[in-house]
């Protein structure tokens, strides 16, 4: 499939299939990684590069296209099978991820991969970053959008309710932003660990046009996205419902799956015998 | 009004002005510090557009400034230096340095010139943890023609940068021809008898050092690092040779910084006696200049005593 194609559900499910094996089978083969918030978001990522997304891959640095950050930079594997997908690079580098001297590091890097548009993974601060960058758009004149991607346990940090105050500030209505609640972090669930409810009150009170939808329903991801777009005024939060680790039932919805080891060929067996979508050939 | 006349503050604001009139892609991002870091009224009058003010939120407004230079903006973001080196290290680190995004980070107030404010804003560590830090560029100017120079400097070159800014009216040491050059310590005054290594607010003072001893015979040559990264490590090495010792002064805890750097590359090229004057690794406190110049050894007294002992033994 090419750039924003027409949309076919039985085609797009078997994308996020192919997606699925692949991202588990990267991680895996590097012998650990972050699974769950990965697979959680296979079908906003998707969505974005399929559906949403003005970009280029034979010109990943076009002035106008849309800028996408995923500010939880450990969900890198999503974005590689997407960029790979789209041909920004060869799907032969997927399986490099984490090895030595790779393009593809577990943690999104702007310098070393074609298309990724910020270096991403100490948490909080991509978000601010894609503040800057939507800032930049709106005094240049531009008229394309900030995608930016964060994590709920990411929003444990103080720099994203920083970000938030700035971009409704600064009225960054260019940039819209999607809150993966998975409920899940490292050591727990998010209410355990750090309770972020009542979230989409909080988004609100920070002066945010505030969504909620199914992470994984694609056409609500559509629908939500593109009313996203459509605020003027204010940025945009969309607070997408997903499951940790989706498709791979043995790790769904386990803060467990946050980072998974994988330390020989029968974990890796495993693993790969665990995905609960048709088998598919890996094309690398 | 002669430059030098003007507060550093009022020189850096004039000269973000001229940058932004030269190239509007400059913009100046404060975090509720635009009056102490003088951009405000001086730039938010001039070029409201091009300003931008974070609240006080620093980690926030380092990233948000990565994301600005990502898009083609060159910032300029200011905050009291203790803010801006070790409150935001890790967004300098990744958002700027490791992501090679192009932001200046203007740390104002270094050191002791903090003064009233005391020990919970003295920072002493900006030139140490920063010049650690790859892909970072770390100076400090020792007057107001160096600040402008150097700005304009920066403002050419696509290097995440870090600058001290002293803000009160300072000494010329330079006058308007000169020119900053990151990869040269400056010699202000050739000598034979001892190396004599400052930096930033401290060469306001080590001239004067230099005369004094010069009255009493005693033959300094100052070197003037403006760049603590890079560092220039050959001026350092062919003057050791020459001297045989080095006595270095800076407004910072003496574990680190300028001197940090000075033995280093003694160490490793060309060993030599140093004698490093600062802050013996102690946090700041609410007094004046003068009484911590005394307590802590590095004031102008103190340097030329350190120069004699190395000289005389």
């Amino acid at each position: 499939m090419n750039a924003n194609v027409e949309f076919n559900h039985e085609e797009f499910d078997a994308l996020a299939n192919e997606f699925r094996a692949v991202i588990t089978d990267i991680i895996c083969r590097s012998g650990s990684g972050h699974v769950g918030g990965a697979l959680s978001l296979v079908e906003t990522v998707i969505t974005l590069y399929y559906r949403v997304m003005n970009v280029d891959p034979k010109n990943p640095l076009m002035a106008e296209r849309d800028r996408f950050i995923i500010s939880k930079g450990h969900a890198g594997p999503v974005a590689y099978a997407a960029l790979a997908y789209k041909g920004f690079f060869p799907k032969s580098w997927l399986p490099t991820l984490n090895e030595n001297g790779t393009r593809l590091p577990s943690h999104m890097d702007q310098i070393q991969t074609p298309g990724v548009d910020m270096s991403t993974g100490s948490l909080g601060q991509g978000f601010s970053c894609a503040c800057g960058v939507a800032l930049a758009g709106k005094m240049n004149g531009e008229n394309h959008h900030v995608f930016c991607i964060i994590g709920d346990g990411e929003s444990n940090e103080g720099q994203v309710w920083e970000a938030g105050m700035f971009a409704a500030h600064h009225k960054l209505d260019n940039l819209v932003t999607i809150c993966d609640y998975n409920k899940l972090q490292i050591d727990g669930t998010t209410q355990e660990v750090m309770g972020l409810e009542p979230l989409t009150d909080k988004w609100r009170a920070f002066g945010w046009e505030v969504f909620e939808m199914d992470g994984h329903d694609w056409n609500d991801i559509y629908a939500t996205v593109n009313k996203a777009k459509a605020v003027t005024g204010k940025p945009s939060m969309i607070i997408a419902h997903t499951i940790k680790a989706k498709g791979l039932p043995m790790l769904e919805n386990t803060a467990g799956s946050h980072n998974i080891k994988v330390p020989d060929a029968a974990a890796y067996q495993k693993f790969m015998d665990g995905l609960s979508g048709k088998k598919v050939e890996l094309p690398y | 009004m002669k430059l030098h006349e003007k507060e550093m503050r009022a020189v850096y604001a004039e000269t973000l002005n001229e940058l932004i009139e030269e190239n509007s892609n400059v913009v100046c991002v404060e975090a509720d510090l635009s009056k102490a870091s003088g951009t405000n009224p001086e730039v938010i009058n001039k070029h409201p557009e091009n300003f931008i003010n974070c609240g006080v939120a620093e980690a926030n407004m380092v990233s948000v400034s990565a994301g600005l230079a990502k898009e083609g903006k060159i910032p300029f973001c200011a905050t009291f230096s203790c803010f801006a080196s070790r409150r935001v290290y890790d967004q300098v680190t990744i958002s700027c340095a490791y992501a090679n995004n192009n932001v200046k980070i203007i740390g104002t107030a270094p050191g002791i010139t903090q003064g009233p404010n005391g020990g919970t804003h003295m920072c002493f560590q900006d030139l140490a943890i920063m010049r650690t830090m790859p892909n970072l560029h770390v100076y400090s100017p020792c007057d107001v023609y160096e600040l402008k120079s150097m700005m304009h400097y920066m403002a050419h070159d696509e290097q995440p940068t870090y600058m001290q800014l002293v803000r009160p009216a300072l000494k010329p040491i330079f006058n308007d021809s000169y020119e900053f050059n990151p990869n040269k310590a400056v010699k202000i005054s050739e000598g034979s008898d001892v190396t004599l290594i400052s930096t930033g607010y401290m060469t306001q003072f080590t001239p004067q050092v230099v005369e004094e001893l010069a009255a009493e015979g005693i033959n300094v040559e100052l070197l003037h690092y403006p760049s603590i990264k890079p560092f220039d490590a050959e001026t350092l090495i062919k003057s050791a040779q020459k001297t045989d010792a080095v006595v270095v002064v800076e407004n910072q805890n003496i574990i680190g910084g300028l001197g940090g750097a000075v033995c280093e590359v003694l160490s490793e090229h060309c060993p030599t006696r140093v004698k490093r004057l600062g802050v013996p690794d102690k946090f700041g406190e609410v007094a004046t200049e003068q009484y911590l110049f005394d307590k802590h050894g590095f004031g102008p007294e103190q340097v030329k005593e350190a120069c004699r002992l190395m000289v005389n033994g």
